[in-house]
């Protein structure tokens, strides 16, 4: 089954004879988590945009959490348009109101998202300064010398980042499994 | 197969061929062999007292490379061993944790056997290349050049080039006292005749989860921050911002390099609670230095020699920005 469910995702594979791959991805279990790590996997590898863990849980989560404001126009609308119907485009204008709520509640999720991370992104800007005020005199008084502490994340960080990765095998091995 | 690629070989290098006793010539087709041929070998990176062997898979295919490392030594972790795919600029990681597949995207680097960059430029300007004798690696003739710095900022490093394709069989960095830090070494090597890339797929374990690890780095180009004097040779190539598990505030790290050794050089802001550090250590070929400069801890990280990491701890400032910045 696994092996017939990857080659579905590679297009390998007759789709009118996937139904019973599909019925019991759909119905959760080990199959459906092999249908999640599949596609992830192919993403990756093709170089695809990879949204971020747990991305569509919290865009689930962000869409209930936002206030229904838009909802009550929409409702108004047909007691409204009760009496046009006849001679306007009613249906149409409905369809597009509908579109445009849903257009509203993404964008309202963009912005929000926007917002949370553009205070991610100023937080620091804004503390560094005050930070650095209280902070400073301890630098006169008695900077703690190196002692066995090693920053491991320092050292992964600039493995990572050097134009040449010798030492990337040793870190890859080593320094991250303590983690977690 | 391997008629076409030293065919390719020839008419790339044949021109210069009388040149073949010019060292900067042997490294120069060494950097482009090891990014043009296609070979499978297995090599050993040692560095102190840790060891650890690596399959590498290399293809060119119509001008894309394609690389597949896997890591054949997996300690304690049994089960499915980690695998380094790169294609172009990506490089994607697969490595066990726990009941997980943690999948990690870094950008590219120059990994083994492709250590030496093509353009050798900054490289000229810092060291001294001369040849040496020959020698066998991995049942290879192998031609010795030696990579010996100018100054005493920077290691040297012996590298072993494969006479008949160029490829970078070993290499190894040296400090001063001509002891040997690190050292990577194929033990076997054979070239690809096939164009098949079948091996370009990850292993998949069906029994774990897999997950992407959360993007910690975010490119950033401007910065207050500036070196006032940089080891000669040293320029930067890169700055970024991290966001290191349990830090409040985002680090800065700004990369420097010679062209083949490089630095990481790490800010960030002496919060509350924090432990100021100052001081000097080395773990394996890893220089660190550590120094507060205005109210930030900084701390250089490098292969290098000590006198380069302390060098550029000190030499950090805060440019300040004119009132009319705000």
């Amino acid at each position: 089954m696994k092996n017939q469910l990857s080659a579905l995702i590679d297009g390998e594979f007759v789709i009118e004879s996937s139904e019973h791959l599909i019925t019991s991805a759909k119905s959760g279990g080990e199959l459906k988590s092999c249908w999640v790590n599949y596609h992830l996997i192919g993403d990756v590898m093709r170089g695809d945009a990879v949204m971020s863990q747990n991305f569509s849980n919290r865009v689930i989560n962000a869409l209930e959490a936002e206030p229904t404001v838009l909802l009550p126009n929409l409702a108004a609308i047909p007691s409204i348009g009760d009496g046009y119907r006849a001679a306007t485009k009613q249906s149409g204008y409905k369809k597009f109101t509908k579109l445009w709520s849903v257009a509203a509640s993404v964008a309202a999720v963009m912005f929000v998202g926007v917002m949370v991370l553009q205070q991610q992104l100023n937080k620091p800007v804004q503390l560094a300064p005050v930070e650095i005020a209280l902070v400073a005199p301890v630098e006169k008084l008695a900077p703690v010398e190196i002692a066995q502490s090693v920053p491991t994340e320092y050292l992964q960080a600039h493995q990572a980042a050097a134009p040449n990765g010798n030492a990337y095998y040793i870190q890859n091995a080593s320094y991250t499994e303590p983690k977690q | 197969m391997l008629r076409v690629v030293c065919a390719v070989l020839l008419s790339v290098f044949g021109l210069t061929s009388f040149a073949a006793d010019d060292p900067w010539f042997v490294l120069e087709k060494t950097a482009y062999a090891a990014r043009e041929l296609n070979y499978q070998g297995v090599f050993v990176y040692q560095n102190g007292k840790q060891s650890r062997s690596v399959q590498v898979t290399h293809m060119n295919s119509t001008g894309q490379e394609m690389t597949r490392n896997v890591m054949l030594d997996n300690s304690a972790q049994a089960g499915q061993p980690s695998e380094v795919y790169s294609r172009g600029n990506d490089i994607v990681i697969f490595r066990p944790q726990n009941q997980k597949m943690v999948i990690e995207k870094r950008r590219g680097q120059n990994l083994f056997p492709a250590m030496l960059p093509t353009d050798l430029q900054s490289v000229k300007a810092s060291y001294t290349a001369r040849i040496g004798p020959v020698e066998r690696i991995a049942g290879r003739e192998a031609q010795i050049i030696e990579l010996v710095p100018n100054d005493t900022f920077r290691y040297s490093y012996k590298i072993w080039a494969d006479t008949e394709f160029g490829l970078l069989l070993k290499m190894t960095l040296l400090d001063n006292k001509n002891q040997t830090l690190e050292q990577i070494e194929f033990n076997q090597l054979s070239m690809l005749n096939s164009q098949d890339t079948n091996w370009f797929q990850p292993k998949i374990d069906a029994s774990k989860s897999y997950v992407m690890e959360d993007a910690t780095a975010v490119n950033h180009v401007n910065t207050n921050w500036i070196v006032a004097e940089l080891p000669t040779g040293y320029v930067k190539v890169d700055h970024i911002t991290l966001n290191v598990p349990g830090k409040t505030a985002p680090v800065d790290q700004i990369i420097f390099s010679d062209g083949i050794a490089s630095v990481s050089l790490f800010i960030e802001p002496i919060t509350k609670g924090m432990h100021p550090k100052m001081g000097h250590m080395l773990i394996g070929s890893t220089n660190i230095c550590a120094n507060v400069i205005e109210g930030y801890q900084v701390t250089v990280v490098g292969e290098v020699p000590e006198a380069t990491v302390m060098q550029i701890a000190k030499a950090v400032s805060f440019k300040k920005q004119t009132a009319s910045n705000k």
